[in-house]
């Protein structure tokens, strides 16, 4: 049986570690010792069950002998970080297949008023910057990690430039549960798990100040044509958006509570302070940070009043009603403008 | 950090016996040579040899294709026999239905297969004579040389101008190191492609360098006078006929490239393909032949040999192109690729007359060397290992394992490819080398913009020579500016300054106006007394303008 390692043990890395071992011996790396022995020990951690092919381990050295697929699950925060710790141990042999729905800054975006290009990475182009592995790739769908626990069926799609990785990771999670796609338009697909997550932000919005489902129809069909202006001006095909990590995504994150950002979303709108919503949380919700970094990168001339609104709301006091009044008096296009548009 | 330099004098060889150079081994038996060729096309090309419909059908197209090109686009260069080579294939097809074997066509139709392979294959196939390539060595710099010597009859010049011609090719780059990876592995040189002229220049400056020969693809159009085009074949040009696009002639193309790489002789590609229309520096490269580099890295490590193949990217800078005003016509109109009977034109003969004109008129040339970098496009130390931009030590190997395994997979090696492309741009942005030419006209041309900024290209091409005239005291301070901005590029290791950028402005501005297109019949750039700078022909202006557009320059007008 073939052997894989999951960097990270958070909610998506334990889930996927478990669809991993339906096929492959599967590593699961741990920074801290105690979780390593807790998975070992105890075979559950933060409340998922651990298959009992998976094996907790705290060792580059030995994850990156053993296996040579390798799908690294780390919050975009400590990706970096990360990388520079494995990067010794890899070589242009490994196969590397993220699930990190957030963006690398190369600046602190607290201290700057605009953002180049240049600056802003996708976890893939990080990997290839930090590493000397090449043949990388991104998972990515509407894969809320709770489900994927209870062994609900569900899908999701590998993308990278290599068909060697899309197969590869075929291989390894394909199974009577879990339906892996494949795509060669990697950076479509990361800035669409990226960009949902405010999308979903709104969403849950819109469910706290008890909203239907027209109104979700609306921001979730607009959200993505949002999506895809911003994605054809950082050089990507609005075919991604279309697929499991677009549209199939932002169904799932925009209808379900299990998303942390529509929780954010959703405890806002009922008058909770941010601050105290992400200490709650404990874990990362990308959407707050991203809906900065698509405020910062406004100069480079996509529509995103989407954005624009949700930036006032979180980071300049905004009411809610205000931003809904902001939005619902711009100017409105063509239905299915995102097809026909241009970048500039 | 690569240590540049220049040289002034050729090099002595690397490998000094001339039959231990692979270029002499891998000739010295053709048909072994192209008996791999063929092996490597059968094995490569697959989806010809699926089934016995798909394999006649191929044939079929493929006689089609051939006798149209021989009936739409005849060329003086062509093979007398070839219109009856393809009959009696066509004829060999039609008959065969009588000498089917049980095993239907497939037979038969291999054998036709063979046929056409070992014709492509003999037509191309270049070979090495140690006599020829001994007297291009010592004659070539002297014709040259002399090419430049307005006085030909007057002996001593004819030594003395040796001196003089490199002195206007300046050939910089880290030549301790690329002499020192002749030894390890192979030597793949990329250059960039502005004029009919690079490649004299290039295989002279290779020469000089002291590297075993190389193997290159000439146009068949360059072969049309007898005597010269078997002194190029005996000088590693294998034929490459442009008119050809079907599928089975490019495989064998790509093939031959392959072999060439795996038996270790050096090679030489334009990987930009056709010469730069535009002035601009190459931004979009034809992989094909560039492929040709992994498939050969990953057969010599399949084959246990190992042997790394070393890339090493070239800019060529002029202060003068013999084309421009062609070149940068069709560019404005842009009717794209050049058209094949033009290129019929440019008979070796032809060649050979504007090497004369460029060379007797040329105020320089600067060939730059960028560092060598591997097939996956990594940096290589003294001992041809690679390091990824990170530093980190890496193995080719690993590139092509998969589950510890070496394997073929072509989706794989063209992204590898493309990898390499990107790298081998940024080689060349890296590696240009600003000419006090380029300089002037990209200020001149970029302030006649910023004045006319709601004018498209278009139109100010067409401007009155009253619109465009610039007085230097407009003129000087933008130089100013876009030098410093370079001064900075440059402390960044993107982009070569060469020695006129270290002259006062004043006098940057008069060399370089000089030297702009020098030999153009227009004017590129004049100054008058008033201190008033003008041109005769904007589009020239733009043409030169255009190698320093890709740097964000622009702001500093």
């Amino acid at each position: 049986m073939k052997k894989v390692a999951v960097i990270g043990t958070g909610n998506f890395g334990l889930a996927l570690a478990n669809l991993l071992a339906i096929n492959n011996e599967v590593f699961i790396y741990a920074r801290r010792e105690e979780i390593v022995e807790k998975i070992n020990e105890k075979r559950a951690h933060k409340g998922q069950t651990i298959h009992e092919r998976v094996t907790a381990v705290n060792d580059f050295d030995l994850i990156t002998k053993e296996c040579k697929l390798i799908f690294p699950i780390v919050p975009s925060s400590n990706f970096k970080e990360m990388l520079i710790q494995l990067s010794p141990y890899l070589t242009a042999e490994h196969i590397l297949i993220h699930g990190t729905k957030g963006l690398h800054i190369e600046v602190d975006i607290n201290s700057v008023t605009q953002l180049n290009k240049s600056e802003v990475l996708t976890m893939s182009e990080l990997i290839l910057k930090q590493t000397s592995v090449v043949r990388v790739g991104c998972i990515a769908g509407p894969n809320l990690a709770k489900e994927l626990s209870e062994k609900q069926i569900g899908g999701t799609v590998v993308a990278s430039r290599f068909n060697e990785v899309i197969v590869e990771g075929k291989k390894a999670l394909n199974s009577n549960i879990f339906r892996v796609y494949g795509s060669n338009e990697v950076l479509g697909v990361e800035l669409a798990s990226v960009l949902k997550n405010y999308i979903a932000i709104a969403a849950g919005m819109l469910e706290g100040i008890g909203y239907g489902d027209n109104s979700k129809a609306l921001l979730i069909t607009r959200g993505m044509a949002e999506m895809v202006f911003f994605g054809k001006a950082f050089g990507a095909s609005e075919k991604a958006f279309m697929g499991l990590a677009g549209i199939g995504d932002l169904m799932a994150t925009c209808n379900s509570k299990l998303s942390r950002n529509f929780r954010v979303g959703y405890q806002l709108a009922k008058g909770q302070k941010l601050s105290d919503i992400l200490s709650d949380l404990n874990e990362v919700a990308e959407g707050i940070k991203t809906i900065k970094v698509v405020k910062l990168l406004a100069g480079y001339g996509f529509n995103s009043p989407l954005a624009d609104a949700l930036y006032k709301i979180v980071y300049e006091d905004w009411e809610l009603k205000q931003g809904m009044d902001y939005l619902m008096n711009l100017p409105v296009s063509d239905d299915t403008d995102f097809f026909t548009h241009k970048d500039s | 950090m690569p240590t540049r330099k220049t040289i002034k004098k050729p090099l002595p060889s690397v490998v000094k016996n001339m039959e231990e150079w692979p270029i002499y081994k891998a000739y010295e038996n053709p048909d072994l040579f192209l008996n791999k060729v063929k092996e490597l096309v059968k094995k490569n090309a697959s989806w010809i040899l699926k089934d016995d419909v798909t394999l006649r059908n191929e044939i079929k197209n493929i006689v089609y294709q051939e006798k149209m090109r021989l009936s739409k686009t005849p060329w003086k260069s062509d093979n007398p026999k070839e219109k009856l080579f393809w009959s009696d294939i066509k004829k060999q097809v039609r008959s065969s239905k009588a000498t089917i074997s049980e095993n239907g066509t497939k037979e038969v139709d291999e054998r036709i297969l063979n046929q056409i392979l070992d014709f492509y294959g003999t037509e191309m196939i270049a070979d090495f004579k140690i006599s020829s390539f001994k007297f291009a060595q010592k004659a070539l710099p002297y014709i040259y040389s002399r090419l430049i010597n307005s006085f030909p009859q007057i002996v001593y010049r004819l030594f003395s101008s040796v001196d003089k011609l490199y002195d206007r090719m300046k050939i910089m780059g880290d030549i301790d190191h690329i002499r020192n990876l002749q030894k390890i592995g192979t030597v793949v040189v990329v250059p960039t492609h502005y004029s009919n002229l690079d490649s004299p220049t290039i295989g002279l400056s290779l020469n000089n360098l002291g590297l075993s020969a190389f193997t290159y693809g000439a146009g068949v159009n360059l072969f049309t006078i007898k005597s010269l085009s078997r002194f190029m074949h005996n000088l590693g040009a294998y034929k490459v006929d442009r008119r050809r696009k079907h599928r089975l002639y490019i495989e064998t193309l790509k093939s031959y490239s392959t072999i060439a790489l795996t038996e270790e002789v050096n090679s030489l590609f334009y990987p930009g393909g056709s010469r730069s229309h535009s002035g601009k520096l190459e931004n979009k490269l034809k992989l094909g032949l560039l492929g040709t580099v992994i498939d050969a890295q990953r057969m010599n490590l399949q084959d246990g040999n190992g042997k790394k193949i070393f890339i090493i990217p070239v800019t060529l800078n002029y202060h003068y192109v013999l084309e421009a005003k062609k070149l940068i016509e069709h560019y404005l109109k842009d009717e794209g690729k050049e058209n094949y009977l033009e290129d019929e034109n440019t008979t070796s003969f032809g060649l050979i007359k504007r090497a004369y004109k460029v060379i007797t008129s040329n105020p320089g040339m600067t060939i730059s060397f960028a560092p060598a970098i591997d097939v996956f496009g990594n940096k290589v130390n003294e001992n041809g290992e690679s390091y990824t931009s990170i530093g980190q030590k890496v193995e080719v190997a690993d590139y092509f394992k998969l589950n510890g395994k070496l394997v073929r997979d072509v989706q794989r090696d063209s992204q590898y490819t493309q990898i390499l492309g990107e790298r081998i741009l940024q080689e060349y942005k890296e590696n240009t080398v600003v000419l006090s030419s380029n300089l002037v006209a990209f200020v001149a041309f970029q302030i006649i913009r910023k004045r006319f900024s709601q004018f498209t290209v278009f139109e100010i091409l067409s401007l009155p020579k009253d619109e465009t005239t610039i007085h230097t005291d407009e003129f000087i301070p933008v130089l100013g500016r876009v030098k410093e901005a370079l001064i900075a590029i440059e402390k960044e290791n993107k982009i070569i300054l060469s020695a006129d950028l270290e002259l006062e402005l004043e006098e940057l501005m008069k060399v370089g106006i000089n030297k702009v297109g020098s030999s153009h019949p227009k004017y590129v750039l004049r100054k008058n007394k008033k201190g008033e700078i003008s041109t005769q022909s904007m589009k020239l202006l733009y043409y030169y303008h255009n190698k320093l557009t890709s740097y964000g320059l622009e702001k500093y007008i």
